[in-house]
């Protein structure tokens, strides 16, 4: 199985290396929108001094450290997969004695995230020199914990994103679906303004559900601004969804692959 | 315990049936927004009760129009499609339950796709490949050399597969696909669009491949010389049914049980040899007359037209296949 994986890494890495040019529009194009709301709230903090006890160097610290969050937990399983359900070219995949998904889709994203890293790496330093955030929080013991939610918050997004890919068995409109949840993901993940400055209400709810468990929750974690007993509470709820996305994730699998059609030749 | 009995055909159909339902709708925009709230299904019957069983190492032909379900039946086979009803056992396994030791097992290959990755050298799909099917480096090296034998792949792997014309990406999509030496393939059309000498090229890799291996293969194609080079039983399929299941010269006995004489002679008028049967015309322009005459008279017609006649040269021949095959298409075949 290692061999497997390895030998899908060095394939997938040559493949997604012809498009490094496309990759760091891409990159650029994901990085416009965390710039932005840093800025904007970087001007709010400075008018007021704080906005809930945040400064703005904190807000800089937060969106920095979100920029490389996110990379680490996306997926964009949605765009090398939906497509081929539809045309039919997932029969290739199929005909293969590993899982399509879990195997080739995983290797395509780790490709994927590892090229956007480097590429990203010197953007980012610019970025710290422009906005100079205060890290100074940030722990050894934070930081390896907050591997762990990485790892963990990676894996629930990947089995959603999979999850969501699959409902392309079922209709050609699986992109607006998806951008539906992903509008929900910004707002209730913590990209458009840390969870902290939501109302409580929303908070509320934001809490127990998975889009906070891969960026406001390792965010938090590596900035040192969370509780022992939030961490913990953290790490249950992301054990929680990870098993239940695996179960769903099964199930549609399952359910979608009776109804796949494998049309064309 | 699952896996194959030895006794048992390899391939085993039974009833095996796929309905297919297509939301269909009228042109216009009325009609689109009535489909937006209700949507119509149409059912299509695309493979109905087929029955079949092909043995260890046979090379059976699967034939039929556009449409008439051979892909389907081939896709059900080989595990991408779960059928509406019916039975199939291929090697002991039921092919949706898509068992890893099945995929192990199998291989399909369809012409008009292509399944090594475009922008890596063809080399590296195979070193893939490698490893999803857990070939061992030295049966790896071996399989390799033998297709390098047989399809001359050593100066195309290290290309990208982008740049390789149609026969050698064809070359390549085989081997890719037989790396792992599948005891059944299915193929589909594995020689559409080659010149007449890379499917000539094909088609022998693919006898000596039976030879050596034993594999059990199916295959479509729409080039008769393909069936009639490596089928002697062939199976007819046509609007989803069964049509014919046999040898390739008993089909031809029983569709069309006649012959056709070609007569070269010695005036340069166009001799009138309606007395002797039904002309035909002869496409390949050597200047011989052709008549068709039934199968059981053909030794007295051709007496008759050797005294009667001025004859140069005079040959006897089978009809073409393509008229056979086109004859059973539009016949009910029992």
């Amino acid at each position: 199985m290692l061999k497997i994986f390895q030998r899908l890494w060095q394939v997938n890495w040559a493949e997604q290396w012809q498009y490094r040019a496309n990759l760091i529009m891409y990159l650029l194009y994901g990085l416009v929108s965390p710039v932005v709301y840093l800025s904007v709230w970087r001007a709010v903090a400075n008018s007021q001094n704080t906005v809930k006890g945040l400064t703005a160097a904190d807000f800089a610290a937060y969106y920095l450290t979100l920029v490389i969050v996110d990379k680490l937990t996306q997926e964009i399983t949605i765009h090398i997969f939906a497509y081929k359900v539809q045309d039919g070219t997932l029969s290739d995949d199929l005909l293969r004695p590993t899982h399509p998904l879990l195997t080739n889709g995983l290797m395509y994203n780790i490709a994927f995230k590892v090229l956007t890293l480097i590429a990203l790496a010197p953007i980012w330093v610019v970025l710290f020199l422009a906005f100079r955030p205060d890290f100074s929080h940030v722990t050894a013991a934070n930081l390896s914990l907050a591997t762990l939610a990485v790892l963990g918050g990676f894996a629930i997004n990947f089995l959603l994103g999979a999850i969501i890919t699959c409902i392309a068995f079922w209709t050609t409109r699986v992109y607006s679906i998806s951008e539906f949840i992903y509008a929900f993901a910004l707002l209730l993940g913590g990209t458009f303004v840390p969870l902290d400055l939501l109302p409580v209400a929303v908070q509320n709810v934001a809490r127990f559900l998975p889009f906070q468990l891969f960026i406001y929750f390792p965010i938090q974690l590596i900035l040192g601004r969370l509780t022992p007993d939030q961490i913990r509470m953290d790490f249950i709820l992301q054990a929680v969804w990870f098993g239940l996305a695996l179960l769903a994730f099964g199930w549609i699998w399952r359910a979608g692959l009776k109804r796949y059609s494998a049309v064309g030749a | 315990m699952v896996g194959q009995t030895q006794k048992q055909a390899p391939i085993q159909v039974e009833n095996l049936s796929k309905t297919y339902q297509v939301a269909e709708r009228e042109g216009g925009f009325t009609s689109a927004l009535r489909g937006f709230f209700k949507r119509t299904y149409k059912d299509v019957r695309a493979v109905q009760e087929v029955n079949f069983q092909i043995g260890q190492g046979e090379v059976v032909g699967f034939i039929g129009p556009n449409g008439a379900g051979k892909t389907t039946t081939l896709k059900m086979l080989s595990g991408l499609l779960h059928p509406s009803g019916g039975k199939v056992q291929v090697l002991g396994f039921t092919p949706w339950d898509r068992r890893p030791e099945y995929l192990r097992a199998m291989t399909l290959v369809m012409g008009q796709r292509n399944r090594l990755s475009w922008d890596i050298p063809a080399a590296d799909s195979f070193l893939l490949n490698q490893a999803i099917y857990r070939i061992s480096d030295a049966d790896y090296r071996q399989t390799l050399k033998e297709l390098d034998e047989l399809l001359g792949l050593a100066p195309i792997t290290r290309k990208p597969v982008r740049n390789l014309s149609l026969g050698e990406r064809m070359k390549c999509e085989l081997a890719a696909a037989l790396l792992h030496r599948p005891r059944v393939l299915f193929l589909d059309e594995p020689t559409i669009g080659l010149d007449i000498s890379a499917q000539a090229r094909i088609r022998s890799f693919l006898q000596e491949y039976n030879r050596r291996t034993g594999a059990t293969i199916l295959l479509t194609s729409h080039y008769m010389a393909d069936v009639t080079a490596l089928c002697e039983r062939i199976i007819i399929i046509h609007h989803g049914r069964l049509k014919y299941d046999g040898g390739l010269s008993e089909l031809s006995r029983q569709i069309a049980p006649f012959k056709i004489i070609g007569v070269d002679l010695a005036t340069y008028a166009h001799a009138d040899l309606r007395a002797y049967g039904t002309e035909v015309p002869n496409p390949s322009g050597d200047g011989k007359c052709l008549v068709q005459v039934p199968a059981e008279q053909v030794a007295a017609i051709t007496a008759r037209i050797l005294a009667e006649m001025p004859v140069l040269d005079l040959t006897v021949e089978d009809p073409p296949i393509e008229d056979v095959i086109e004859r059973a298409f539009q016949e009910k075949v029992d």
